[in-house]
């Protein structure tokens, strides 16, 4: 039998990844891809382990004018959706295979891409179609399916596009902040919820019948026709995180929950529904929230069996960037940072195209699940990258003070919209701990002129700068956003010389885009974003953290604006570590508690929005400006490496383009040495 | 015979087991779908379906003939052979494996037994009777024809 050569069709069986054909530009939007006859080269990903159908999908697809990838398995599918970025509008998924469960498959393209997913199966029951739906997916259809059917699958395309779109103008830019304080946070955190909706949705695995809904409460502002739900504020979520502390995970009934967060209104459902999201989330960190110290190894540890260290965080990152939290740059610097070493799987697996795209979608809170993901990397790098900073030394606890200090308003400042994330180790934690604390005051105030780190660059690192961290240079920030001035927060790393601190500052648009770090010492775990105590805790705790996932949502608006900031402090901690380690004890048990909170509510956000540093900006590094130009960043992990400030510098410039495709929500803000 | 003989035939013949249910609308679908840009399209899909079928089959009667059965196994397989099926627009054979999956959920060894019987019946009666129509397309084509579309 011959296989008809179709040249607009890519077969990718188990093991070999064929090109991506991707007609347009990045992402589906009809004005981007640059199609003129828009539906028609839409880009299709078919996964069926049914080869007939698969044959016959693809020439249906084929004669509707689209461009048609087919896998016949679930787990290649996957990993061609990761390493082809952007190269895919939309994905049609059996439900029955063999190899991964079709609902698992639009939970992960949901999470990591955001790509609508339609459903397929022979199974017309109604539970069955309720079941996709309820997973997130965008469509269901009924086997065997029909040309006429297929013909539509494009407007899934575009009314995800639109709606999110939508969104990002509710998120607005940095002058919306405040609006976005109230009602509109919960609306932008419904909305990234909804968003990624399908998505998200589609994480939730609704095994459990009986839970209604998400329990979410949609916004007005929402376009969709989707019944009211419960917003899971970061107040809310934080509610609901300590309430479960308190009961213990294992014993935290919804019951309980409600009871103790005792706040008018929520139901047992919510609760239940929104805890089934939890200890997924939990499930999925694979252990970490379990994991109050020594990290390294067991933060470490993947989370899924299945996804390498590296890969998790790819997943995490790809997760942030695809919810649109996170500029690529940012995460991409972030995520490098944390691994200490090259992330070449996440950062290849992320176009930047896409991530941009996603995160310029997005300006949702990041979940911190995520950022805490994300941190895991870090943990391990941690130690790889000890070496890195053995030579930077932390001169006081107050040289890092002033150096964060300066240093974080300047993030803050910047930020705006956009989520930063910082990774922060462990050790730094403590100093940290400090350090936010002075910034949080700076943090109301204007953004300050980083000074001359000190702090950075002597211990080299609070925070490794990635050389590819994005640093939004000033330009940049107005492109990007109403004035945030990621780029003052870019030139701000220019301070530190010797430590190359990437921090992608995105804040989502809150004004203060404080950095968790502030949060954090504020024992703030309470803040929305909580997160960073999360975060740190994975690493800071037990020993030198690699990352601290910082959310800098926490001032964000309240509301989903979760701007994780994770500080990759990892390089720079190896270096603190030593130092202090006479701090670190004091502060053990309070970060512990702290980040456990942290961790808690990082992971609450789970769903929604989460930042991941890394890929992005390693990415955004490493790739030669030429790339940015084009807006498809591929980052070489392997290229992950300090670079002089200098280049870095360049770099900025370069990442402005790709800043600007965020506009409205993040300012990364990189520091680089 | 000339050619338009044998496209009357060929007519006749796809119609015929159109209305024995042998094969369903789906099959005409697929033959439409075959265009000048895929003139392999239909022997393509069909073959890939018996290769798949037949491998089907092999695993249920293994399934079948273990010590202790495991209907749920059995089950995915039916369900698979059921999907592509209708996916052929192969009817009986895929009412065949309705009956069969409500065998498999009953957990009855008998009934399976005796579907799966059917099942390979019906797969064989497909399988003869649409390479018939395939050799009559090729009669067609070698004749200097083209190969009527089913309305």
């Amino acid at each position: 039998m011959q296989r008809v050569a179709q040249s607009s069709v890519t077969t990718c069986v188990a093991g070999s990844y064929s090109s991506c054909k991707a007609s347009g530009a990045s992402g589906s939007d009809p004005e981007v891809m640059g199609y003129e006859q828009f539906p028609a080269g839409l880009r299709v990903l078919v996964v069926d382990d049914d080869v007939t159908c698969l044959r016959i999908i693809e020439q249906m697809l084929h004669r509707c004018r689209y461009n048609v990838t087919t896998c016949s398995e679930a787990t290649v599918a996957l990993n061609l959706l990761r390493e082809r970025k952007g190269c895919f509008d939309v994905v049609l998924s059996d439900v029955h295979m063999p190899d991964m469960d079709g609902y698992k498959l639009l939970e992960h393209v949901g999470l990591e891409m955001d790509l609508p997913v339609i459903m397929m199966s022979a199974d017309g029951r109604t539970s069955a179609v309720m079941k996709g739906i309820r997973h997130g997916a965008c469509d269901y259809l009924i086997k065997p399916i029909r040309e006429e059917e297929l013909k539509n699958i494009w407007q899934h395309v575009l009314r995800k596009k639109w709606n999110e779109n939508k969104e990002l103008e509710h998120s607005g830019s940095l002058e919306e902040n405040d609006r976005h304080k109230r009602g509109n946070d919960d609306a932008e955190y419904a909305s990234s919820a909804n968003e990624g909706a399908e998505g998200m949705k589609a994480q939730k695995k609704r095994s459990n019948a009986k839970d209604e809904d998400d329990g979410e409460l949609e916004n007005d502002d929402l376009s969709t026709s989707k019944k009211p739900r419960v917003v899971w504020s970061v107040e809310l979520h934080q509610q609901f995180v300590s309430a479960v502390n308190q009961l213990g995970l294992d014993k935290a009934v919804p019951k309980r929950i409600l009871e103790l967060m005792n706040v008018p209104g929520l139901t047992r459902e919510n609760v239940a529904s929104h805890l089934q999201k939890f200890r997924l989330y939990l499930k999925r960190l694979s252990g970490v929230a379990q994991q109050q110290s020594g990290v390294s190894n067991t933060i470490c540890g993947p989370m899924d069996p299945n996804v390498k260290l590296g890969s998790l965080g790819q997943f995490d990152i790809q997760a942030l960037a695809a919810s649109g939290q996170i500029p690529p740059q940012t995460l991409a610097a972030l995520h490098a940072e944390l691994l200490g070493r090259p992330t070449g799987n996440l950062m290849s697996a992320m176009d930047q195209p896409a991530l941009l795209q996603a995160l310029l979608q997005g300006s949702k809170h990041i979940p911190i699940e995520h950022g805490v993901a994300y941190g895991q990397p870090l943990v391990k790098c941690q130690s790889d990258i000890s070496k890195h900073f053995q030579q930077s030394k932390v001169s006081s606890v107050e040289d890092i003070s002033s150096g964060f200090g300066a240093w974080p308003s300047n993030i803050l400042g910047t930020v705006g919209p956009s989520n930063n994330l910082v990774g922060l180790s462990a050790q730094n934690t403590n100093m940290l701990m400090d350090l936010w604390q002075q910034q949080q005051q700076q943090q109301r105030q204007q953004q300050q002129e980083l000074q001359p780190q000190s702090i950075l660059s002597e211990p080299g690192c609070l925070i490794n700068v990635q050389p590819s961290c994005l640093v939004v240079p000033t330009q940049s920030s107005a492109s990007l956003q109403a004035g945030d001035s990621p780029a003052s927060v870019s030139q701000n790393c220019h301070f530190n010389q010797s430590s190359v601190i990437d921090y992608s500052l995105v804040s989502s648009r809150s004004n203060n885009s404080s950095l968790n770090i502030a949060q954090f010492s504020n024992g703030g775990l309470n803040t929305t974003a909580g997160v960073p105590g999360g975060y740190l805790a994975p690493g800071s705790i037990s020993s030198p953290m690699s990352s601290c996932s910082v959310n800098a949502n926490n001032n964000l608006g309240q509301q989903g604006q979760n701007s994780t900031i994770t500080f990759s402090a990892a390089r720079q901690l190896p270096g603190f570590a030593p130092n202090r380690h006479d701090i670190q004890g004091s502060y053990t048990a309070k970060t512990v508690e702290m980040v456990d909170q942290g961790r808690l509510q990082n992971l609450g956000f789970v769903s929604k929005g989460t930042c991941f540093p890394s890929r992005f900006a390693v990415d955004e590094f490493e790739s030669p400006m030429s790339n940015l130009g084009h807006g498809k960043l591929y980052v070489d992990n392997n290229r992950v490496k300090l670079e002089p400030n200098v280049d870095f510098m360049e770099n900025t410039k370069v990442g402005i383009p790709i800043l600007h495709h965020f506009s409205s929500n993040d300012v990364t803000s990189v520091f680089t040495e | 015979m000339e050619v338009g003989q044998l496209q009357r035939r060929l007519v006749d013949y796809t119609k015929s087991l159109l209305t024995e249910g042998i094969l369903d609308d789906q099959f005409s679908q697929l033959q439409k779908l075959q265009d000048e840009s895929n003139p392999g399209f239909l022997v393509e899909v069909v073959s890939l379906f018996f290769e798949d079928s037949e491998k089907l089959l092999n695993d249920i009667t293994r399934a079948l003939d273990q010590q202790g059965v495991d209907f749920k196994t059995v089950d995915a397989y039916v369900h698979q052979l059921k999907g592509s099926s209708a996916s052929v627009g192969a009817l009986k054979l895929k009412n065949a494996c309705v009956a069969f999956r409500s065998f498999c959920e009953e957990q009855s060894m008998e009934g399976c037994l005796r579907s799966l019987q059917e099942v390979k019946q019906e797969y064989y009666n497909v399988k003869n009777k649409v390479e018939t129509l395939f050799k009559m397309e090729k009669q067609i084509v070698a004749a200097g024809g083209s190969v009527p579309k089913t309305e």
